[in-house]
């Protein structure tokens, strides 16, 4: 690894000026209305209060060897979660990929872990710093346990980057952690998602989020996703077949490698309920036009705020709330909707980045999309220019 | 201190009225071409507070064979009220092979001993030995361990190692720092050989012991001197193997079968005690290249045929449980706690219990 040291890390090549005229944009700002919910006032998993996501990303050299890769975090209950528990469910479509921890999630129903989203080679690193960071904050793990169960999930950003080198470090993990904030979310090629590649263009992290009222109670349900995943034929924006009708940019099909999509919301739901969540953030995936290949990860984590568990619980018995089961369903909607908007956010945001031996994987070309979605009368008045 | 009696606890494990045979090594090793290492880690380092760390652990790998994308082996898993780790997990329930070898280690060496599971690949051209599975266990008791202290290289060398000769037991590997029945736990291993239709297949087992309650050893009388070395949650790791040609859903079903006979099972009933079983099938291995067949042919066992599979597989365990207890060297740990190596009458006693359940 003392090969790093001779490059500088240069976050700046894939962010450049947000005002330069080819700034990218969220779906939501061009026009483009996913569903019938209201969004939360950031549109980001964010507005599930106490949820925070810190991105590490790294760019180094070009051409051969080149690494274009990173790590995000999402925080919950504001980096309490070691104490406080949430309730959490995993759900796997298609299971080619690894997120560890969910084993214990399985048996416990609760989260007691950040979860970090990295590249495919780089969850071995990521896990050990996140034990080490778990055991500097986990209470009882001074002397009574050392069962530490972080929750890493990876996306291979192989085109992009020369995984092979396993370039992150433990710094980078705690970096991440460290500039984990609320407030509004860095999309595109950032944190994990640097390398990655989505629909035959540049992928990444994107979120969205929807507002949902249960009898009178306004609930927000959050989506983030790391995408990695479809071919471009494939892709549809709000049922508009993009894909298909999008010109130029040079594109060879290749393997697809993997979604990881976290939904978090402020409803109280119990695991089982959450795992119906996960579920249906795979609808939220299907309407983007992916088709969940058998060469693609596409794994789901749920969790909920609505209930907090301490860790260490005083006397025998605790409070819990839970939604009706009856009274569910607009939660799914909006789960369905975030999981859509966010993929198509992760698109929209993303900046052509060119990695290892040159390979190009071009930001979706909004002009085009724009275009094509007027087309099919899917653009809210106002913003086609 | 050392081993208590152990030839006369040896025969003891003998006299217990198995039904089938033991393989040739009574070990994993007997299946296959299957090899096992151990990387033991005890030192203890002074840290500038004053405070001694006292590390008791290790790595114990299994490797299942010659790993590539021809070699792609049925596997699978029954989690018994698991809290560890399982990677490799979406790949396993989804896609239910094998192309890794097992590593058992604790949750501080769990990320390197994955990072070096890749590298162990890519040095071979092999970047297709993925994902890595690894299962972890708490070893805290003894433990006293911060963060990690092996490095890459040491699990790669542990795998290059790994060997399939006759495996070493007890206090060794991942077993160094565990705690079964009061006692000192560790690695155990045992084989058994069964026909089924006149054909004959192969079973080994490998455990780590970390499991067993108090209340076992008050109503077994295990723990004579009365003193209790409480743990909050133990773990009983099964790694089985077989030669039988087995498909995902009859891994499940024969694993779980094991699990809920157990003695051992039986033993943490009322505890937080977990049991966590893996088992891979070497017969029927998949050719999953892009070159490869677009279709497989398998022969596999009836479901009414897997009951012999079941009892091999049981007394394998159960016997490699007993062996894990027969041949682990006292170890002291973290806090001057000591360990002992089981007792001739505890031993005996457990004895009696294991072998009342294998009888009904």
């Amino acid at each position: 690894m003392s090969s790093k040291l001779v490059f500088q890390r240069n976050n700046d090549s894939i962010h450049p000026d947000r005002s330069s005229p080819d700034r990218r944009l969220r779906a939501r700002e061009m026009g483009i209305i996913i569903g019938d919910l209201e969004p939360g006032p950031l549109n980001a998993i964010t507005d599930v209060e106490g949820v925070r996501v810190g991105h590490t990303t790294i760019s180094v050299g070009d051409g051969k060897g080149a690494v274009r890769t990173g790590v995000t975090v999402i925080l919950p209950n504001d980096g309490r979660i070691t104490e406080e528990q949430l309730c959490a469910a995993y759900f796997s479509l298609n299971g080619w990929g690894e997120m560890t921890g969910v084993a214990p999630i399985e048996e416990t129903g609760k989260l007691s872990t950040p979860i970090f989203l990295t590249g495919t080679y780089n969850v071995g690193i990521v896990h050990t710093a996140a034990v080490d960071y778990l055991r500097q904050t986990r209470l009882d793990a001074k002397d009574s346990t050392n069962t530490l169960t972080p929750v890493v999930a990876e996306c291979f950003d192989d085109f992009l980057s020369d995984t092979l080198r396993r370039l992150i470090t433990r710094e980078d993990v705690f970096n991440a952690i460290k500039k984990a904030k609320s407030g509004p979310v860095e999309e595109g090629s950032v944190g994990g998602g640097t390398g990655m590649t989505s629909f035959g263009f540049k992928g990444g992290i994107g979120t969205s989020s929807r507002m949902v009222a249960l009898n009178g109670e306004k609930f927000v349900v959050g989506v983030l996703v790391m995408t990695n995943t479809a071919n471009r034929d494939q892709l549809r924006i709000d049922g508009v077949p993009v894909g298909k009708e999008i010109k130029g940019y040079g594109y060879k099909e290749g393997k697809t490698k993997s979604i990881i999509l976290i939904a978090a919301t402020t409803a109280p739901l119990l695991p089982f309920q959450l795992k119906k969540i996960a579920k249906h953030v795979a609808l939220g995936l299907a309407q983007t036009g992916a088709i969940s290949q058998t060469g693609s990860g596409d794994i789901i984590l749920a969790f909920s705020t609505g209930n907090r568990i301490p860790a260490e619980p005083a006397g025998s018995f605790h409070k819990i709330r839970s939604v009706s089961d009856f009274w569910i369903s607009p939660l799914y909607q909006g789960t369905v909707e975030a999981t859509q908007e966010a993929i198509i956010n992760a698109l929209t945001a993303a900046q052509t980045v060119v990695g290892r031996d040159g390979n190009t994987a071009y930001g979706l070309p909004l002009d085009q999309v724009k275009r094509i979605m007027k087309k099919y009368n899917r653009l809210k008045d106002g913003y086609f220019e | 201190m050392a081993i208590l009696n152990e030839s006369k606890k040896l025969h003891l494990i003998g006299k217990i009225p198995w039904i089938h045979p033991r393989g040739k090594k009574n070990a994993i090793v007997d299946v296959g071409d299957i090899r096992v290492g151990h990387l033991t880690v005890s030192r203890d380092t002074h840290n500038p507070s004053g405070l001694t760390e006292m590390i008791r652990t290790g790595l114990t790998a299994i490797i299942p064979g010659d790993m590539n994308e021809e070699n792609r082996y049925f596997f699978g898993f029954f989690p018994f009220r698991n809290i560890q780790e399982i990677t490799g997990y979406a790949v396993t329930e989804d896609f239910c092979y094998l192309n890794s070898p097992i590593v058992l280690t604790n949750s501080y060496s769990l990320g390197i001993s994955y990072n070096a599971v890749l590298s162990f690949g890519f040095r071979l051209g092999r970047t297709e030995i993925w994902p890595p599975v690894l299962l972890s266990i708490d070893d805290s008791y003894l433990n006293g361990q911060k963060e990690s202290v092996v490095e890459d290289k040491d699990v790669i060398q542990l795998l290059r190692n790994a060997s399939n000769h006759s495996v070493k037991e007890g206090s060794v590997g991942v077993g160094l720092g565990l705690h079964a029945f009061d006692w000192k736990g560790g690695i155990g291993t045992s084989s058994r050989l069964f026909s089924i239709s006149g054909k004959q297949f192969s079973v080994g087992a490998l455990v780590a012991s970390n499991h067993g309650t108090s209340e076992l050893s008050d109503r077994a009388d295990l723990n004579h001197d009365k003193q209790r070395r409480y743990r909050q949650k133990g773990s009983l790791t099964i790694v089985l193997a077989t030669d039988m040609p087995l498909l995902p859903h009859q891994i499940k079903k024969v694993s779980t079968s094991v699990v809920v006979s157990l003695p051992s099972a039986n033993t943490i009933k009322n505890s937080n005690d977990s049991v966590t079983c893996v088992l891979f099938s070497l017969a029927n291995a998949m050719s999953l290249k892009d070159d490869g067949p677009k279709v497989f042919d398998y022969t596999v066992a009836n479901d009414s045929s897997l009951s012999p599979m079941i009892r091999a597989g049981l007394e394998s365990v159960t016997e490699a449980v007993l062996r894990s207890l027969c041949l682990s060297e006292p170890v002291v740990g973290q806090g001057n706690r000591r360990l002992d190596n089981i007792p001739e009458e505890s031993f005996g006693a457990l004895i009696q219990v294991f072998e009342k359940s294998l009888a009904t």
